[in-house]
């Protein structure tokens, strides 16, 4: 057999390290957003780990990292336990890391991705655990890194912050499952509440552990990538390492087991020069046993909202929405809680999701907000749908009184504002304005009587031309009733 | 007499009636540790400053009319391992340097509010580790009974301060007898209370599922005040479950009638010396006559496994608690241009003493990945059925009546000689607080014949009968007399 007909099958696991959404850090009462702040002004004694200070740990992580866990599908244990994990580092405080390790909050989840060829693929979670993060490390050297910095300084924000960490089984099979993998749960764990997950914030990030099966029989050993931050250095990453790991069973090599890190800028993996420290574990005695009742979970499980993918199924099914137009809405929780709320004040799915996402999600877009903060509400957005569907108002009015309510003002006030007349036009004021049309084109009529007008369009230019006329407030089908009645004449 | 003699509540009452002032009761204090400290050697750090001006506003607290607190004005002494702000907690060692904390203990918070002020911060062995706080990078501190032996440990300077009459109480921390055994050594009442009754926040750890604070006094009454104050739930110790049991201290009875008081049948074939044998001898007969009943409990699993058992799971701890040691932060530190490696040995190598170090290579290898099994998970196995056997026992007894060490207190110098020896004498006190239970040590009488040392033994109970405990103790004090303050050699 030559080398060329040997196939190779990546074996990938993913743990994902996430910020969990809280006011506080995990065992601390310092604010746990230190965005733009500077270094070490959010500690106290017990995130520096000074001597006699003591963890307490924070509800509000523990109901976060529940909500998360149900997100992907997984059942909640307790009681559990939370470890020291000791090693030494100065940006780790007490020289160990609080961690619930094997015995985690969150246990056996799952999540849909579609494999390569397009068909449905179950990845399976093993577990989410919390834990604490450590501080922040910051070198003199002019690449940032360790190695040929004269000085380090360390920052304590970070230390503290609440992590759930996510591990998935080896169920990953290329660069681009993968990246489907985290983005699903990115939208997922957003969707929860359960954290914010901006990667420019540093609310996530990943690590890979790559091995090789080849069609030899022959199985690669181990790798762990680390240092991933976005979706796009996962998916380098990945396949960098794939890339690699054939290249060295191709030519009789052995994998080794080893820690390699990502370096982004020169988009390569380097085996890792820091030996690994030596961890373990021995259980926290500073914080009792975690216990969480069934009355807790049920409480959590009655906030976990709808998730993407059953929204977006029950669009298309319940709603009549296409795939394309169920996906964009629901890509994000606020802008399928606006287009829900919308449909709630009685406007058309279809139509409701159309002007989503054309003008909302532009504004959106343009000033970077959220759909919370878009000025025009649900309900006002509703009555613009429902009287351009009841033809009380045209579409070319109806743009002009949105950019009216853009700016803040109520639908009626919209209207007034931008010169939109709704409620139609009476007939014999219509025969007026029709006539008065037809009088001025007269070749227009000559070329639709002859029959040339085989699309139409000469016959939507006068209509047009018509409402252009009344300011949109006639009914474009009474219109071209007119029009066509006035052609017969 | 002079008012350093005063027990705790004389002078609170004294300083409140406006007899003599705080500042006074605080110079006359300050005056006697001044005079022993030469020969005793207890203090690491004494807070003139501090401690007067606390005073000074106690004093000027009480001419505006205020009331300030139950301890108004008396004079404390803390051991170095409870966080004092601004003022130096070394906690025996090197490796902390001059670090003074950013913040309170609880314990220290809950005595200033209640109008103590601090003496000073006493010696101990360095981080706890040790039995006769020969330990410490400050040197040793003598029993104020015989400068030639050992106060205990690890909170022999607590216990010194109050047998010399420094100060009528202070505080101490008991992982394994700490507190227990040199109350017992120096002559005065030590308590070791159930674990979680006292927050341990500001205490700087060694064995933190072991580790409890306690208060020294000179008699029992004291020691109920004391606790009033100390016992309450603090949401800073995830592990203080108090609740509303700090009020047991609110009253001593010395009803002994019907009690059960349990001696273990299994410690009868270790010998004791003469005086202890001699002091249970009293101790019975002053309980049979009070109208207790003496019985008899089984002990097996305590008898054979607590020592080794309770080693591992401390140093398992210690190892952890002393990670944070590594120079980055305050404390010690080297030039660390060397590199890290290099800076974190180094400042390890000169900040650790010998003892300290032995516990953290122990408790290193204890838990490594292969051994942990083996060595600290079977620990806490075993330390789980340690705990039920003394539920067990107490179906049967309302205590436990049995010595705090084996032998009175050695010469310094000659314990460190054979730690085996050692580790064997911690076998009346390290199970208890492997369950988690009070353990009230109190004065007996002066007994060896010749030496004058003072004798003390111990009342274990169930969890939260910490105040049954003072109630017999106080029953046994009317009946035995209580502590007096040593000569300290003058
Ligand atoms: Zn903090």
């Amino acid at each position: 057999m030559s080398d060329k007909e040997l196939t190779f099958t990546p074996v990938i696991g993913i743990e994902i390290h996430i910020q969990l959404k809280t006011k506080s850090k995990i065992f601390c009462t310092c604010s746990a957003d230190y965005t733009n702040d500077e270094p070490n002004s959010h500690i106290c004694p017990v995130c520096m780990g000074l001597p006699g200070s003591l963890p307490v740990l924070n509800r509000a992580v523990v109901q976060q990292g529940m909500l998360a866990g149900l997100a992907l599908n997984c059942s909640i244990v307790s009681p559990t336990l939370f470890f020291r994990k000791s090693y030494y580092y100065p940006d780790l405080p007490k020289g160990f890391q609080t961690t619930q390790s094997d015995l985690p909050i969150a246990a056996s989840g799952w999540l849909m991705i579609s494999d390569d060829a397009g068909s449905p693929k179950k990845v399976r979670i093993n577990r989410l655990h919390l834990e604490e993060d450590v501080g922040k490390l910051h070198h003199s050297a002019s690449d940032g890194r360790l190695e040929g910095a004269e000085t380090s300084w360390v920052d304590y924000n970070r230390s503290g912050l609440p992590l759930a960490e996510i591990v998935s089984e080896p169920d990953i099979s290329s660069a681009r499952e993968a990246v489907e993998y985290v983005t699903a749960l990115r939208r997922r764990v957003r969707y929860a509440g359960a954290s914010d997950v901006d990667l420019e914030k540093g609310m996530m990030r990943f690590d890979a552990n790559v091995s090789m099966k080849c069609s030899d029989g022959r199985w690669g050993r181990k790798v762990e990538v680390k240092n991933m931050n976005s979706f796009r250095a996962l998916e380098r990453a990945i396949e960098f390492e794939i890339k690699r790991q054939i290249k060295v069973m191709r030519e009789g090599g052995e994998v080794l087991q080893e820690t390699r890190h990502w370096n982004d800028a020169k988009e390569v993996t380097r085996a890792s020069r820091v030996k690994e420290f030596y961890r373990k574990f021995i259980v926290e005695p500073d914080l009792p046993p975690m216990v969480v009742t069934p009355e807790w979970i049920e409480r959590v499980k009655a906030t976990l909202p709808e998730m993407p993918d059953q929204k977006m199924a029950r669009y298309v099914k319940e709603l009549g929405l296409t795939e394309v137009d169920a996906s964009v809405l629901t890509d994000s929780r606020d802008v399928a809680e606006y287009f829900e709320a919308c449909i709630a004040c009685g406007a058309n799915p279809v139509r409701a999701g159309n002007w989503i996402r054309t003008e909302i999600l532009r504004f959106m877009g343009e000033r970077q907000v959220g759909a919370g903060d878009v000025p025009v509400k649900p309900e006002a957005l509703a009555e613009l749908v429902r009287s351009v569907d009841d033809g009380n108002l045209s579409t070319t009015a109806a743009k002009t009184v949105f950019e009216a309510m853009l700016e803040g003002l109520p639908f009626a006030e919209a209207v007034k504002k931008s010169g939109a007349v709704t409620g139609g036009l009476d007939a014999d004021a219509l025969a007026k304005v029709v006539s008065e049309i037809l009088a001025g084109n007269a070749d227009v009529i000559e070329e639709i009587k002859s029959g040339k007008d085989t699309k139409g369009k000469k016959m939507k230019f006068l209509q047009g031309l018509v409402m252009r006329e009344t300011k949109g407030q006639a009914r474009p089908d009474e219109v071209s009733a007119a029009i066509e009645a006035s052609l017969k004449s | 007499m002079r008012l350093h003699e005063l027990n705790v509540r004389e002078i609170a009452a004294g300083v409140r009636a406006r007899k003599f002032s705080a500042v006074e009761v605080f110079d006359d204090c300050l005056d006697r540790s001044v005079a022993c400290e030469g020969k005793v050697a207890a203090l690491i750090t004494t807070t003139v400053d501090v401690g007067r001006s606390q005073a000074r506003r106690i004093d000027e607290r009480l001419s505006k009319g205020e009331d300030p607190g139950p301890l108004a004005g008396v004079p404390v002494v803390l051991k170095d391992n409870m966080c004092t702000r601004g003022v130096r907690t070394t906690a025996g060692s090197r490796i902390l340097g001059d670090w003074a904390p950013p913040y309170d203990a609880t314990v220290w918070r809950l005595l200033q509010e209640a109008g103590a002020v601090l003496l000073g911060k006493a010696n101990m062995d360095e981080f706890a580790m040790g039995n006769t706080t020969s330990t410490s990078a400050f040197g040793p501190t003598a029993n104020p009974w015989d400068l030639t032996r050992v106060p205990g440990g690890s909170s022999g300077g607590s216990a010194a301060v109050v047998s010399a009459g420094y100060v009528p109480f202070s505080l101490g921390s008991d992982t394994g007898g700490s507190i227990r055994q040199p109350a017992s050594y120096c002559g005065i009442c030590g308590l070791k209370p159930t674990y979680g009754m006292v927050s341990r926040y500001g205490l700087i750890a060694y064995g933190s599922s072991l580790d409890q604070i306690g208060p020294f006094t000179r008699n029992v009454e004291d020691m109920a005040l004391v606790m009033g104050i100390l016992a309450r739930q603090d949401p800073r110790d995830s592990t203080s479950t108090c609740g509303t049991r700090g009020e047991c201290f609110s009253k001593l009875s010395d009803g002994m009638k019907g009690k059960r008081v349990a001696l273990v049948r299994d410690f009868k074939e270790f010998t004791l010396d003469q005086g202890i044998a001699e002091a249970m001898k009293k101790t019975i007969a002053a309980l049979e006559s009070a109208g207790a009943e003496m019985v008899e409990v089984s002990l097996p699993t305590v008898g054979r496994y607590a020592v080794a058992c309770y080693y591992a799971i401390a140093a398992s701890e210690a190892h952890t608690n002393l990670a944070r040691f590594d120079g980055v932060r305050y404390g010690y530190t080297v030039d660390s241009s060397t590199g890290l490696k290099d800076m974190f040995q180094e400042v390890r190598s000169f900040g650790f003493g010998g003892e300290v170090k032995s516990r953290i290579i122990a408790g290193t290898c204890l838990t490594e990945p292969v051994r942990s099994e083996q060595y600290y998970v079977a620990a806490t196995r075993v330390r789980t059925l340690i705990a039920r056997e003394f539920s067990e026992a107490f179906q049967n007894a309302d205590c436990i009546l049995q010595p705090v060490t084996p032998s009175l207190a050695p010469k310094i110098g000659e314990a460190d000689e054979d730690a085996m020896k050692g580790y064997e004498s911690d076998l009346y006190t390290l199970p208890v607080n492997m369950a988690g239970l009070p353990g009230y040590s109190f004065f007996t009488g002066h007994y060896d014949a010749g030496l004058g040392l003072p004798v003390g033994l111990q009342l274990v109970g169930p969890r939260w009968s910490d105040g049954e405990l003072l109630n017999m103790g106080f029953a046994l004090e009317k009946a035995l007399g209580a502590p007096v303050i040593a000569k300290a050699g003058l």
